[in-house]
Formats: C-alpha cells, sequence, structure tokens
C-alpha cells in the first residue's frame, strides 16, 4: 500500500511539472503590430523617458472590430461627470469632453470651445460651432452655461460657481462673470474634468448613461465595475480610430501585470517598479512610457520647532537623487514644486553636501558626541519625521532617516493613515512628509496658494514671509501668463531659500501598452486623460 | 424548540445594539472623516471652507449620540442610508455585494468539503502511513500559507504559464473557479486536520471495536455510525467557518476583481463612509447569530441527545 501511495505523489508531482512546463516563458503579445512612437517627456528633471524598439507583427485581421481592452486603478458608481469625482473617469472613458483641455505641454487648448477672452472678471467663451452631442444634437451655449450652473449645484468642490453669473449671449457664445478678477478660469475648472459637457435634455440616466460630445458612447455601465464604450458614429471632432473600449476595474497591481503578460488587456498606467522592471526586460511585447507628471511628494519643516540652521542641514543632507533611484524610477528627483520643464518650474536649490550641512548644525551649537550623533546641552537632536502609508511616503521617510543618521542627527519615525486629520492640523512634527497634486491643470497658483499662503494648509509648519503673501495676492490676480510664471518662480524660490519645505520627488505616470497600442494617455501628465478618437491598436 | 429559537433572536438585537453602537463609536474617534475623504479623494485639497460646508451637509459637526440617534431611527424604520461616498443606497450596495460573497463563500466551502472530508477520512485510515504523512504536510502547507499568495500562485500558473483560466475572470461559474480554489485551499488545509482528528477520536471508541468484533462491515461502520457521529463536530467546524466567509474577504476579492462584502467593507472604511460600514456591522452580526443557531437547530436534527436535553 505503502508503494502506491509513493507512485501516486510521483504521478502527480510528474503532472504538475507538466503544467508548469507546458507554459510559455513568453506567450505571443496580445495585440501585434508595428511598434509605436518612441515615449517623450514633456520634461522636469527626469529619467530620460524609456523606449521600446518598435517591433514588426501582423495586425489583427481585417474586419474584425478593434476593442481596446484597458485596466484602472479606480472605479465610480456613476457616469454624472459633475458629481464627485467621477469627471475623472468619464474623460478617460473618452465618454466627456471640457470647454479646454490641457495639453501634454501643459499649455491649455481648445476643445468644446474656440476662444476664451477675460475683461476685468467677465470672461467670454465662444463655442465651436461643430461641436455636438454624440446625438447628433448642437452644442450651444445654453446648454453650456446649465451645465455650468448645474456643477456649482451638485459638486462640493465648485460650490463657488453658484456666485457666478452665466449667460448665454447668442447660440454660441457665453459670459462668465465672477465675483473677482479670476485669471485661472480655465485652468481651474473649464480644463477642469468635472466640467465635462452632458446633454442635461437628452440623457434619460445620467447616472448610467449620459449623452455626450467624447469620441465615444457608453455601452455598457457596472457600477464600481467594468465599462465598456463604443465608438460614437456621429462624433464632431474627427473620425473615431477604434471601435470600442472596455475598461476593467483592477486595482491589485499583480492582477494587472498577470492580466497583461496574459495578453488579456492591452495597457494600463500606474505601472508600479517591481512591474516596470518586468516589462522593460522584455521589450519586444511591452512597450513602456515613463514620463514626469504632477504628483508632487514633499516636506515641511517645521519653523517653529526648528532652526534655520537645522533646517537646512536637512535640506543639505536628503539626496532626491538616491530617493528616485531607491524608489526604482516611480519618481523623478523634485527641484520645486513643479517640473522643471513648466515656465513656472524655474528655481534652483544646492546640491546635497553633508560637509555644509555638519558646518550648518556646528554653527547652532551642536556637537557629536560619543555615539557620533549631534547634541546641544547634552541632548540628542532627534527629529520627528511623520509620514502617511501612502504614495512611497513610508520609504521616504526611512530613506531620510537613514541619510540624516549618516551625518549624525537621530530622528523618529511616525506613521499615520491619515495626515489629513492628524499632523497637518495638528502641526505636530518636525518633518512632515505629504503627496498631493501640484500642477493641476497647467498654472501654479493652487499648490502656491495650498503650500505658502500665511492661512494656508500649511500654516502650522511655520512659514510666513509677508513678501511671498504679497507676491501671491499678485499672482492671484495676474492674467498675463508670462508674469505669471515669474511671479510664482520668485515665490517658490523665497520658501526654497528659507528652507521652509523639501521637495523630493515628482511622481512618474508609467503606462505600459501592446506594441501598436497608441494614444491612451501615455504621454499626458494628467490622469484623467486616456482614450481618444486618435487612440489606435493594430 | 421554538422558545429556544425566539430567545436566540431576541439575543440577536442586543447584539446589533451592542456591536452597531461600538462601531460607530470607534469610527467617530478614529481620525479623518467621511468629508475629507471625498473631497480629497484624487490628491487634490479643497479649502477648509468647502470642507466645513460638506460636514454640515453630511451632519458629520453634530454631537455623535445625535448622530448615532439619527442613523439607528432610521434603520428601526428600514432605511439603512446613503453612502457618504456616492449617496446611492446602502441597501442596494449590501445586497448586490451580499449576492456575490454568498456565490463565492458557497463555492469555497463546497469545494473546501469535497475535498477534505475524503482525504481527511482517508488520512484516517491511513494514520502513520506515507499517506497520511503526506497529506498532512500538505495540510500545514496550505494552512500556513496566506490568502495572497495563494491566489497569485494559482493566478500565475493557471493563467499566465497554461491559460487555462482567464485573470480577467467574469461573474460566471468560471470566473468563479479561481477565487473559490483561492479561498479554499486554506480551508482544506485547516478541515483535513479538524476532520481527521474526529474521525480518529470516533474510531478510537469502543463500539467501533464492538462493530467489528460482530463482524459488521468496515465501510458500514465507517459512514453510518463513525461519519455520523463525527458530524456534530464537523457541524460546528462548518458552522464557524460559514460565518467567516459570509464576512467576506478582501484580498480574494481584491485581487480576483470579485465585487463582495470584503471589498466593499474595508472601501468603506478607507473613506469612512459610515453608513455603509454600519450595514456591513449589522449584517455580519446578524450572519453569524442566525449561522450559529442553524447549526444549534442542525444539533437536534443529528443528535437525539441534544433533542432530549
Amino acid at each position: 500500500m505503502k508503494r502506491k501511495s509513493w507512485i501516486a505523489l510521483a504521478l502527480v508531482l510528474c503532472l504538475m511539472l507538466c503544467l508548469a512546463a507546458c507554459g510559455e516563458k513568453n506567450p505571443p503579445a496580445p495585440t501585434e503590430a508595428p511598434g509605436t512612437a518612441p515615449t517623450q517627456a514633456p520634461g522636469t528633471a527626469a529619467p530620460a523617458p524609456t523606449e521600446a524598439p518598435a517591433p514588426t507583427e501582423a495586425p489583427a485581421p481585417a474586419g474584425e472590430p478593434k476593442i481596446l481592452k484597458l485596466a484602472e486603478s479606480f472605479a465610480y458608481a456613476s457616469l454624472d461627470a459633475h458629481k464627485d469625482w467621477n469627471g475623472w473617469y468619464t474623460s478617460i472613458y473618452g465618454l466627456t469632453e471640457t470647454l479646454f483641455k490641457v495639453g501634454d505641454d501643459l499649455s491649455v487648448q481648445p476643445l468644446l470651445a474656440q476662444k476664451a477672452e477675460a475683461e476685468g472678471n467677465t470672461w467670454t467663451i465662444t463655442l465651436d460651432p461643430k461641436a455636438a452631442f454624440s446625438n447628433g444634437k448642437a452644442l450651444t451655449a445654453d446648454m453650456v452655461a446649465r451645465n455650468l450652473r448645474r456643477i456649482g449645484e451638485v459638486n462640493e468642490r465648485f460650490a463657488d460657481m453658484k456666485d457666478y453669473v452665466i449667460t448665454a449671449i447668442d447660440e454660441h457664445t457665453l459670459t462668465i462673470t465672477t465675483p473677482d478678477v479670476y485669471p485661472t478660469l480655465l485652468t481651474d475648472k473649464l480644463c477642469n474634468s468635472a466640467f465635462g459637457i452632458l446633454d442635461l435634455d437628452g440623457s434619460a440616466d445620467l447616472d448610467n448613461a449620459p449623452v455626450c460630445t467624447g469620441p465615444f458612447v457608453v455601452k455598457s455601465f457596472e457600477p464600481e465595475g467594468t465599462v465598456e464604450v463604443a465608438k460614437n458614429e456621429a462624433y464632431w471632432n474627427g473620425s473615431v480610430k477604434l471601435d470600442g473600449v472596455v475598461f476593467y476595474y483592477m486595482n491589485d497591481d499583480d492582477s494587472k501585470l498577470m492580466a497583461m503578460q496574459s495578453g488579456e488587456i492591452d495597457g494600463y498606467t500606474s505601472v508600479t517598479a517591481a512591474a516596470k522592471e518586468i516589462f522593460s526586460a522584455d521589450p519586444d511585447r511591452y512597450v513602456l512610457t515613463v514620463i514626469p507628471a504632477t504628483r508632487l511628494q514633499f516636506y515641511v519643516l517645521n519653523e517653529n520647532r526648528l532652526s534655520e540652521n537645522v533646517r537646512k542641514a536637512v535640506n543639505l543632507t536628503v539626496d532626491n537623487d538616491a530617493i528616485a533611484a531607491f524608489l526604482g524610477g516611480t519618481v523623478s528627483p523634485a527641484v520645486g514644486p513643479f517640473g522643471a520643464s513648466a515656465p513656472y518650474g524655474q528655481v534652483t536649490k544646492p546640491g546635497v553636501d553633508t560637509a555644509a550641512a555638519k558646518a550648518a548644525l556646528e554653527a547652532d551649537g551642536y556637537t557629536l558626541n560619543a555615539d557620533g550623533m549631534y547634541e546641544k546641552g547634552g541632548k540628542v537632536l532627534t527629529l520627528n519625521i511623520c509620514f502617511y502609508y501612502a504614495r512611497s511616503l513610508d520609504s521616504i521617510a526611512l530613506l531620510m532617516q537613514e541619510q540624516l543618521k549618516a551625518i549624525g542627527v537621530a530622528s523618529t519615525l511616525t506613521g499615520v493613515e491619515d495626515a489629513d486629520s492628524t499632523y497637518r492640523v495638528t502641526g505636530d512634527y518636525d518633518i512632515a512628509l505629504y503627496c498631493m497634486i501640484a500642477d493641476q491643470a497647467g498654472d501654479p497658483y493652487y499648490a502656491i496658494n495650498a503650500l505658502f499662503r500665511q492661512n494656508s494648509d500649511w500654516a502650522l509648519g511655520g512659514f510666513r514671509s509677508d513678501e511671498c503673501e504679497a507676491l501671491i495676492d499678485r499672482l492671484q490676480s495676474e492674467t498675463d501668463m508670462t508674469e505669471r510664471s515669474r511671479l510664482a518662480n520668485q515665490i517658490v524660490q523665497i520658501a526654497i531659500d528659507d528652507n521652509a519645505f523639501g521637495f523630493v520627488g515628482l511622481f512618474n505616470k508609467t503606462t505600459v501598452a501592446a506594441p501598436g497600442v497608441v494614444n491612451i494617455g501615455e504621454r499626458s501628465p494628467f490622469d484623467f486623460y486616456a482614450v481618444g478618437a486618435d487612440t489606435d491598436m493594430p | 424548540m421554538g422558545k429556544y429559537i425566539a430567545k436566540r433572536l431576541l439575543h440577536l438585537a442586543g447584539i446589533l445594539i451592542a456591536v452597531s453602537f461600538l462601531t460607530f463609536l470607534l469610527m467617530y474617534l478614529a481620525p479623518g472623516d467621511a468629508a475629507v475623504k471625498k473631497l480629497n479623494a484624487q490628491g487634490i485639497a479643497v479649502s477648509q471652507e468647502v470642507l466645513d460646508r460638506t460636514r454640515a451637509d453630511m451632519g458629520l459637526d453634530r454631537p455623535f449620540l445625535v448622530q448615532y440617534g439619527d442613523w439607528a431611527w432610521k434603520v428601526l424604520r428600514g432605511d439603512l442610508g446613503a453612502s457618504f461616498k456616492d449617496g446611492t443606497s446602502v441597501a442596494g450596495k449590501l445586497g448586490k455585494a451580499m449576492g456575490y460573497t454568498a456565490l463565492l463563500a458557497l463555492g469555497s466551502l463546497a469545494l473546501a468539503l469535497l475535498v477534505s472530508l475524503p482525504l481527511a477520512l482517508l488520512t484516517a485510515l491511513k494514520k502513520d502511513t506515507a499517506t497520511d504523512y503526506i497529506l498532512r504536510f500538505f495540510s500545514f502547507v496550505a494552512n500556513s500559507l496566506p490568502n495572497f499568495l495563494i491566489s497569485v500562485l494559482l493566478m500565475y500558473f493557471l493563467c499566465v504559464r497554461t491559460r487555462l483560466l482567464p485573470v480577467v475572470a467574469d461573474k460566471s461559474l468560471k470566473g468563479l473557479l479561481l477565487p473559490a480554489a483561492a479561498l479554499s485551499i486554506p480551508m482544506i488545509g485547516r478541515f483535513l486536520r479538524q476532520f481527521r482528528a474526529e474521525i480518529l477520536e470516533q474510531l478510537g471508541k469502543s463500539y467501533v471495536a464492538g462493530a467489528c468484533t460482530r463482524g459488521v462491515k468496515g465501510r458500514y461502520i465507517l459512514f453510518r455510525n463513525v461519519l455520523h457521529n463525527a458530524s456534530i463536530s464537523i457541524l460546528t467546524i462548518v458552522g464557524l467557518s460559514v460565518g467567516t466567509l459570509f464576512g467576506g474577504s478582501v484580498v480574494i476579492e481584491t485581487i480576483f476583481r470579485w465585487p463582495g462584502l470584503g471589498k466593499l467593507a474595508m472601501d468603506a472604511i478607507t473613506n469612512r463612509d459610515y453608513p455603509v460600514i454600519q450595514g456591513f456591522v449589522l449584517f455580519s452580526a446578524a450572519v453569524y447569530v442566525l449561522v450559529n443557531l442553524v447549526t444549534d437547530i442542525a444539533y437536534h436534527w443529528i443528535d437525539p441527545r441534544v433533542r432530549q436535553e
């Protein structure tokens, strides 16, 4: 009987080996065709964009519908672009379009509107006369005005819209009068994906099947699940190359990686460092695109607790390049809050200089003790680094601790789940790590207002500068873009020179696609752009 | 029996009040609230003014007892409220997720029982042989492996390497296979050891030796006596597992895109979506109590001694 058991075990093992061996190491690519154009970064001080050689492979059989399959990390319960954050996804799905959009180079470009002109606190918007909904109805100024008013009513984030006077002047012209001069109306609002224009009369069910102007229309919608869109046959802005797209909601990184490997999906964005390494090893099957994006990792140095020399020592010690290298190319080292290619990202900071850092501490009266740590009056300098467990901030905190320890500065790490209800609002930190989208839509005001104002979210960090405050006031109402950039650079430079902040890295947007799949938003630094009329596959 | 069931149902009401109050209190004390989570969802902060207005709209600026009382009063009237995250009905969300979780739970339980019961019988009968050692080793390994590792390994071998099953599974029977297998493997490991121990205990009892002496066939003794007598313990083990399974599995549901209760609850906790959390807690507590009640009723049915008591 024992012999039989051993034979059975041997058979099972053989079967398992066969199963494992019969799988191909490199199964065929899901979609095969002439390769893509090389990737390209709109540029910050980022690593050169990754490129894959373009393989020459056969396209799918003629006559077969071109259905692209993509994975998305988030999914919402409704397709009503005006509510919550749904607009990000209706934009990704190619359903909704805004009056203006932000280009890959961060410039504001016309979309449903042809132009916008400001005079005082009134903006005049002229719509593109060709613009129309997928049901063939022309886009009118009255419909746009109703959409804008509705956004103010249904979305808490834009409740200030209730104070705007929005008037349709004629079929294609409308005016928006704001309480104050508002130079960033286009970037803050009209480019914002929540401002997707819907046919409020023609949509029987805004939550599940809104009628919009985008290159795709809803085919099937599973709330918080899979979304299928089909080509908008009546698209107003050219012909749509794909027949449809399926968006699978997959928020597990391993599942996305394996779905890509098994050829069940044609691409996804937010590729992890580990997955990136796997895809990079097989450039014939996967095209990787890495561009610097707008999500900023930074820290605040608490001026109420840390002297100028200690803050200076920290900033001279933290090595952004080493952190970016550790994070496997998922971030690019930052100098300021904005990418170096943006006109408002032209700032400088001293490089890593541990000798100068030590000198700064010693100038402050700190001396090295027997353990090699700096102390003053018998008390070891120990910094409390606060972080939350997301966006690699935990890794950055650990790396900062190591780097500071190397020059003799001790630190303790305080990890929380939610910074917004703990250290950010209590100010109980020496160094506070945080992550935010610094550049929402090609303008610096949002981040500058959030970071450097005397009543900002980070005011508890103690940074106060009357000069900065006056410059921010000017930035708020300045309409000339060149002057805006100049002001922004000046403001950020003051904060950098004051050692009030440390800007660590800007997340890269990493997209993987099967060869031949192009224009899935891989070149846009923004997460809310994906498929469009020019998206194509073999 | 009727009196017993009524008494247990009365206990259920007390348990639901206590559990819902404690959960509400813990969520209230936890840092962060639904307004912050909702408005800052994509890493873009809003002004304090917007935040305060949203908090007031959601009723989060009211005292704890007022918030709890308001919620409890609505529940008593059969209204579980609407999700803070997207405004959809909590009952609708729970109902949909419950269907998927029930399917996954029953599928994995059936798979676990189908595999573990025969194997437990085999190991008990082949005690201290190579078969027994191998199966016990398997049970040890299966029980020790974390769910995510099992899921990823299954996915890698069955989807990527051999392409027998899809990674992007739909909600069909084929789509159920992989998550059910991932959920059942640790359960098989646990059941195998527990069932084996119970069957061995029964096999060592004098009534088995007596039946053998009287010439009763081994198969008859095994299936009619041993398994029957072991069934009370087996039922208890299975009953406890059903309660856990109906709570949903966050890991399995996330990896396999299975929109069940575990994922719903985890998302609700992350978003501080109190109405959904409360709805989930009420449901889970009720399931635990009811499954235990059904298990107790089953004891009555299986074991005449319990009936007499």
